[in-house]
C-alpha cells in the first residue's frame, strides 16, 4: 500500500488515512522524496489527524524524512496530532524539536505560505 | 486472576498484529483514548525490539483482574542474544542500530510498571503493566 | 410484648422528642451544634425520631427510603456518625426510663424487655451506620470528582486563545489528568495560543516544572503555541537552580502580559478607542 501524495500549487499535501506499518513507512519516505524532486515544491504539509499513535520508529521516519526535505530546501508542516498521540510522543521522549506543526490542515496550509513567503 | 493472548513475532507484520491485539484488549477493559495510545505505542516498541535484535519471540497480553483492579499486562519474551547492560538501555537514547533509543526507557514511561530480565545468551523477558485509573 | 413498647413510643411521642433533643443537645459536641442552627436541629431531630418510629410502624420500603433521605442530610450538615449512633441509643435509654417510671417494666419482664429492645436497636444501629458510611464514600468520590473538574478548567478568552488556569498541588496524576484536558481542549477550542498560568500552584519543584514543560511540548506538537504565566520570584529561583532550562518556553509573570503576548502572536492587540476619555 501507498499513501497518496497531492500536489496542490507549489506545495505538496499528503494526508495518512490508516496505521502505518514498517514498509509502509519507508516506502512514503522515498516517495515523498522523489516527488519533492520531480515537481520542484517548496512545501510539504502532512496530515495526521487519522493516525492514532506513533512509535519511536515511525517517529523516526517522519523526523528523517522532514530533515531530508529540509536540506532539498523544503518547509514540511505536520498537522493533526492527536492530542493521545502528541502526550505518547512526549513520554517516549520524542519532542519533534524544530519540526513545524499546526492544528489541521486548513492551518497547516496557512501558516507554510506564511514561512515560504517570509 | 489473568486471561492471556499472544502473538508470536516472526516478521514486521507480526508488530502490527501485536498492537492491534493490545488495542483490542485495551479497548475492551474500558481504558481511554490516551491509555490505548499509551499501550499500543508500547507494544509496537517491544516487538520491534524482538523482531530487530532477537529475531524471533512473542508478545503476550494479560488481562488482569487483581483484587478488584483492573489492568493489562504486557509480556515480551524471547530467546535472543540478550542483554549485557540493562542500566544502559534503559538510558535515553541509547541504540545499537540508529534508532532514537527512545524505546525502553520511553516504554517504561507509559507504563506503570515495568520489569526486565536479561543476560547474555538467555533470552529476554520484559513485563510492563498498566492499571485502569 | 413488642406491642408493648411500640405502643408506648406512640402514645408518648413528644414527651420522648423533647426529652430526646434535651439530652441530646447537652451531650452533643460543639461540632454538631456550630455547623446547624436551632432550628434546623430541632427538625433534624425530629425527622431522626419519626425514622425511628417508622421503622416500628411503616413499611419496610417507606424506612428504608428515609433512612437513606436521613443518612444524606447528616452527611451534609457535617455531623459525626457518632453523634447519630450515641442518638440512637440516647433514644433507648429514654424510653427504657419512662416505661420503668410508668411501671410498664417490671421486676418480672425486665430481662425481655431489655431483649427486645436489643433485637429492635440492633438491626436498626446497624442500618444506620452501614448507609451513612455508603452515603459518606458517595459524597467523597463526587467531591472528588467535582474537584478534578474544578482544578483545572479550560476558558476560551478570545478568539484563537485559550487560558488554564491551575490551582493547587499537582502531583503525577494530576499532571496527567491536566496535560489530556489541556490539548482536548486547544482541539476542540481551535485554539492557535494556550496560556498555563501557574498563579495559584504553591510550590513548582523539579516534578511540577518537567510536567509543565512536557505539556508545553505537547502543545506545540498538536499545533498550539504555550505561554506559562505566573512566574513568581521564588518560582523563577527554584526553577533556575534547579538547573531546568526553561528556555524552550515562553514565559510571562503575570496572566495580564501572556494575554497581550498571545494576541500579538495572532496578530491582534488591544487598543483605546478614540473620542473616549
Ligand atoms: N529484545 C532484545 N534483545 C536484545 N537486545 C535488545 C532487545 N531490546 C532492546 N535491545 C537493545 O537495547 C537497545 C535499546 O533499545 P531501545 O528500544 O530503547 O532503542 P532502539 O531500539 O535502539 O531505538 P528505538 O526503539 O528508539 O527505535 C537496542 O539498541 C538493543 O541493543
Ligand atoms: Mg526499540
Amino acid at each position: 500500500m501507498r499513501i497518496p501524495i497531492l500536489k496542490l500549487y507549489n506545495c505538496l499535501l499528503v494526508s495518512i488515512q490508516w496505521e502505518l506499518d514498517d514498509q509502509t513507512a519507508l516506502q512514503f519516505q522515498e516517495d515523498l522524496l522523489h516527488k519533492i524532486h520531480e515537481t520542484g515544491a517548496n512545501g510539504v504539509v502532512i496530515d495526521l489527524t487519522s493516525i492514532d499513535f506513533i512509535d519511536s520508529f515511525i517517529a523516526k521516519v517522519l523526523g528523517d524524512v522532514i530533515n531530508m526535505s529540509n536540506l532539498m530546501g523544503v518547509k514540511v508542516v505536520i498537522t493533526g496530532i492527536q492530542p493521545a498521540v502528541a502526550i505518547t510522543l512526549i513520554e517516549l521522549g520524542i519532542g519533534l524539536d524544530n519540526v513545524l506543526t499546526a492544528l489541521d490542515l486548513e492551518k497547516g496550509l496557512e501558516k507554510l505560505q506564511q514561512e515560504l513567503g517570509e | 486472576m489473568s486471561i492471556q493472548s499472544c502473538v508470536t513475532i516472526i516478521n514486521e507484520w507480526d508488530i502490527v498484529a501485536a498492537r492491534q491485539l493490545g488495542r483490542n484488549v485495551a479497548k475492551e477493559l474500558g481504558f481511554g483514548i490516551v491509555d490505548q495510545a499509551r499501550i499500543t505505542t508500547a507494544i509496537s516498541e517491544l516487538a520491534r525490539n524482538i523482531f530487530l535484535y532477537a529475531g524471533k519471540g512473542q508478545i503476550c497480553i494479560d488481562k488482569l483482574n487483581e483484587g478488584g483492579k483492573v489492568g493489562l499486562a504486557i509480556n515480551a519474551t524471547d530467546n535472543g542474544p540478550g542483554i549485557s547492560d540493562i542500566r544502559q538501555v534503559m538510558e535515553d537514547g541509547f541504540s545499537t542500530s540508529g534508532g532514537l533509543g527512545a524505546g525502553l526507557p520511553g516504554v517504561k514511561r507509559l507504563m506503570d510498571q515495568f520489569d526486565i530480565e536479561s543476560s547474555p545468551g538467555d533470552g529476554t523477558k520484559i513485563k510492563a503493566t498498566k492499571w485502569l485509573r | 410484648m413488642n406491642k408493648l413498647i411500640y405502643g408506648f413510643i406512640e402514645e408518648n411521642k413528644l414527651d420522648i422528642l423533647n426529652e430526646w433533643i434535651e439530652t441530646t443537645k447537652d451531650n452533643a459536641d460543639d461540632r454538631v451544634l456550630r455547623v446547624v442552627s436551632d432550628q434546623v436541629f430541632t427538625s433534624t431531630s425530629r425527622e431522626f425520631v419519626d425514622l425511628i418510629i417508622s421503622n416500628i410502624k411503616g413499611t419496610k420500603e417507606d424506612y428504608t427510603s428515609r433512612l437513606t433521605d436521613f443518612a444524606e442530610k447528616v452527611v451534609r450538615l457535617g455531623w459525626p456518625l457518632t453523634f447519630v449512633t450515641k442518638g440512637l441509643h440516647t433514644f433507648g435509654e429514654i424510653v427504657f426510663e419512662k416505661m420503668e417510671k410508668s411501671e410498664l417494666v417490671t421486676k418480672d419482664n425486665q430481662m425481655e424487655v431489655i431483649r427486645e429492645f436489643g433485637a429492635w436497636m440492633t438491626p436498626m444501629n446497624n442500618e444506620i451506620v452501614s448507609v451513612y458510611s455508603t452515603t459518606w464514600e458517595k459524597t467523597v468520590s463526587l467531591q472528588k470528582i467535582a474537584l478534578q473538574e474544578l482544578s483545572a478548567p479550560l476558558i476560551p478568552v478570545f478568539e484563537k486563545i485559550t487560558v488554564m488556569p491551575l490551582v493547587g498541588t499537582i502531583d503525577t496524576e494530576r499532571a496527567k489528568q491536566i496535560m489530556e484536558n489541556l490539548l482536548k481542549g486547544v482541539v476542540k477550542h481551535r485554539s492557535e495560543v494556550v496560556l498555563i498560568d501557574i498563579t495559584g500552584v504553591p510550590v513548582v519543584d523539579t516534578m511540577v516544572a518537567h510536567h509543565i514543560i512536557q505539556a508545553a511540548d505537547a502543545v506545540r506538537l498538536i499545533g498550539a503555541k504555550c505561554i506559562i504565566c505566573g512566574i513568581r520570584p521564588e518560582i523563577a529561583q527554584t526553577i533556575v537552580s534547579l538547573g531546568i532550562d526553561l528556555n524552550q518556553l515562553t514565559t510571562q509573570n503575570s496572566l495580564q502580559k501572556g494575554i497581550e503576548t498571545a494576541l500579538e502572536l495572532t496578530d491582534r492587540k488591544i487598543i483605546v478607542m478614540e473620542g473616549a476619555k
